[in-house]
């Protein structure tokens, strides 16, 4: 295996995460609710995930009880804001400190357990092809699976009613609700189903990437997840991008450091959020040039309370 | 008796009260020793470990004393933790990181009655000693036995901050690897973590892929060693046995062990012999053991153990002369050897090892 096809792995395992909890936040910001408990949600995935597995000895249900924390995790999160139309942008951070103190909790008792990771799928005689081979035939299932997701949400956001539903809740709650949608209800299952992807992801840092729970094991992941969606312009096939441009500067940078050369990590652990801002910039330069309103879904982060 | 802060301070105003009774029976009473420790109790490396030690202490001196530890104290929050500590009539305290070598001087002056004992500080008071354990020999020997198991000749370090603790240790494992073998590299990825397992993994990732095929650690959680053990070559252990988490690629591990070194100065200040001592202590003194070798032929076994007992003897210095640094420039000459105060300020790689600090 050559050092290039090595790197390429590393940059996928580092990259999914990162994907998975996007592509939920994606969907829930898309109906225009903005929820910053990203990483309160994946680590509660992570602690349950990994509890669960040890304790039934099955990776299934550890995955399913990850994406069981996460969609709880979310349930309040959507009982705050769109049950009490409480500001969005503090119950977000109010969760993910949540989140963050309740799995260490969970957690305890399972520090320092050894249990094996969740194995590669080998798919025969195509895993076999030289280069192409490990890198798309040989991987875990979470990878997979979080390609059908970008794929799956792409088609049902532009290719479906009901997509463009949820994204007319998102763009402008008050017409949605006028034209007889429910855009609380639909709302709240964009909520869950951010909570359940970030659920995902964060099972797939406890028993896939690293099998053991340790307490802070996201360590900023989440917050990474939330850049990448606006670095995507809220576009899947985008975040799609982002992910794999930010997990392969994160193993990038880890190789500079192998050979010797010398890489100002900090600059680089920062460079995610630079990005960005960069990207972002440069995008609504354009689009103001060309007369374009903002890319964000117009009703983004607003609480919305039907009239009666 | 583990408490945590919010236990303590119920307790410490109960304490409060009892204190202002007479105390007929002062003989008697067990010596309270306080515990300031900056992880939880179950982070499996350092915290885990004096958590152990203090267990020991308990285990020797029996009802002679009576323990607080207070876990996953934040720098902080270490003044106030202390202050309980001294208001629940701890005569002796324990602070157990280089992050609170300072706070623990500002608190030592503040308490002149109570005695303090800091973990990796770098000077004493009247009132408050140093302890540490040379961990480096235990490097010396990561490096002999990894320049015996490699085959590329390329050893992977995961390394946490480039602090003189963590510099010197990489600048030993080469010396004990070039001991064997002239031709062996390392190569060093910075995690700027001492415990984050996801990017010590990621880091182990990318010294495996480069071509290391022997992975030394100085973070603190398992996760290098079980991608060794994932991708099938070798590494060492940190703080704790940690063979049972690569069964196959485990050969050693440094297990702190502090307990007897515990026992014996709480045993100090009981019989009034304590004095405010800087203890650095070998393998010889038992402050920290190796597990025992695994996956290693008794031809190599027979190798280390040699070391080892060069080590204990004194016979192997790590940091004898001639040293030369990166830049080529002399350290120090033939027939002389650093200092500990020097050991411990060293920033410095030597020569043959390509590594960049991290800007």
């Amino acid at each position: 295996m050559t050092l290039a096809v090595a790197i390429m792995l590393t940059v996928i395992t580092a990259a999914t995460p990162l994907l998975i909890a996007a592509i939920g936040e994606l969907v829930t910001e898309r109906s225009g609710v903005l929820n910053l408990g990203v990483e309160g949600m994946m680590i509660m995935g992570a602690a349950s995930g990994v509890a669960v597995a040890i304790v039934t000895g099955s990776s299934i249900l550890g995955v399913l009880a990850a994406i069981g924390a996460g969609m709880a995790l979310a349930a309040i999160f959507a009982l705050l804001t769109l049950g009490l139309a409480a500001n969005q942008y503090a119950s977000g951070l109010a969760l993910t400190i949540f989140g963050l103190g309740l799995s260490g909790v969970i957690g305890a008792p399972f520090v320092g357990v050894q249990r094996e990771g969740i194995r590669r799928i080998t798919i025969p005689w195509l895993s076999d092809l030289p280069v192409i081979g490990p890198i798309l035939f040989r991987q875990d299932p979470f990878v997979y699976g979080s390609i059908l997701l970008v794929v799956g949400v792409s088609w049902f956001l532009w290719r479906s009613k009901a997509g463009l539903i949820l994204r007319a809740c998102g763009e402008n709650p008050v017409s949605a609700h006028a034209l007889g949608y429910n855009v609380l209800r639909i709302r709240l299952y964009a909520v869950l189903f951010g909570g359940a992807c970030a659920g995902v992801a964060g099972a797939y840092l406890s028993l896939v990437l690293t099998p053991f729970w340790t307490a802070g094991m996201t360590a900023g992941r989440g917050w990474i997840a939330l850049a990448i969606v606006v670095f995507a312009s809220w576009l899947p096939l985008r975040a799609m991008f982002g992910a794999y441009l930010f997990g392969g500067l994160i193993i990038l940078q880890l190789h500079a450091q192998t050979a010797g050369v010398a890489v100002p990590s900090q600059f680089l652990a920062a460079l995610p959020y630079l990005l960005t801002i960069v990207a972002l910039t440069l995008i609504m330069a354009w689009r103001r040039g060309s007369g374009a309103g903002s890319i964000a879904p117009a009703g983004l982060g607003q609480t919305f309370t039907p009239d009666r | 008796m583990n408490l945590n802060r919010r236990h303590i301070l119920t307790g410490a105003t109960a304490l409060a009260a009892s204190t202002a009774l007479p105390r007929y029976a002062l003989a008697a009473d067990p010596m309270k020793v306080g515990i300031v420790l900056i992880g939880p109790v179950g982070d499996f490396g350092w915290s885990t470990m004096h958590d152990v030690g203090r267990r020991r202490m308990e285990e020797v001196l029996g009802d002679a004393v009576e323990t607080t530890q207070i876990e996953a104290v934040a720098p902080p929050d270490f003044d106030r933790v202390v202050t309980q500590l001294v208001r629940a009539d701890c005569k002796l305290i324990f602070t157990t990181s280089f992050s609170y070598f300072q706070p623990t001087i500002r608190m030592a002056e503040q308490f002149p009655d109570v005695m303090f004992e800091n973990a990796t500080g770098t000077s004493t008071l009247p009132n408050m000693a140093i302890y540490n354990a040379r961990f480096y020999e235990g490097r010396y020997l990561q490096g002999v036995i990894a320049a015996m198991k490699s085959q590329t000749k390329q050893i992977g370090y995961v390394a946490a901050f480039p602090v003189p603790e963590v510099i010197h240790a990489i600048n030993t494992v080469m010396r004990g690897a070039w001991s064997v073998d002239p031709e062996m590299r390392i190569r060093v990825v910075w995690a700027n973590a001492w415990f984050n397992p996801g990017v010590e993994a990621d880091a182990a990732r990318a010294l495996i892929d480069q071509g290391c095929d022997i992975l030394c650690q100085h973070t603190d959680s398992p996760a290098p060693l079980q991608l060794a053990e994932e991708r099938g070559i070798y590494g060492f252990g940190q703080a704790s046995d940690m063979t049972r988490f690569a069964p196959r690629s485990h050969l050693t591990s440094s297990i702190n062990n502090w307990g007897d070194y515990y026992a014996s100065r709480a045993q100090a200040m009981i019989d009034g012999t304590w004095a405010p001592e800087d203890t650095w202590g070998g393998l010889d003194s038992g402050m920290f053991a190796l597990a025992p070798f695994t996956n290693m032929t008794p031809e190599e076994t027979a190798v280390a153990e040699n070391v080892v007992a060069g080590l204990r003897s004194g016979e192997i210095d790590p940091f004898a002369g001639p040293i030369v640094n990166q830049a080529g420039e002399t350290v120090i000459g033939e027939g002389e050897t650093l200092t500990d105060d020097e050991i411990r300020a060293q920033n410095y790689f030597y020569q043959g090892i390509e590594v960049s600090m991290p800007g």
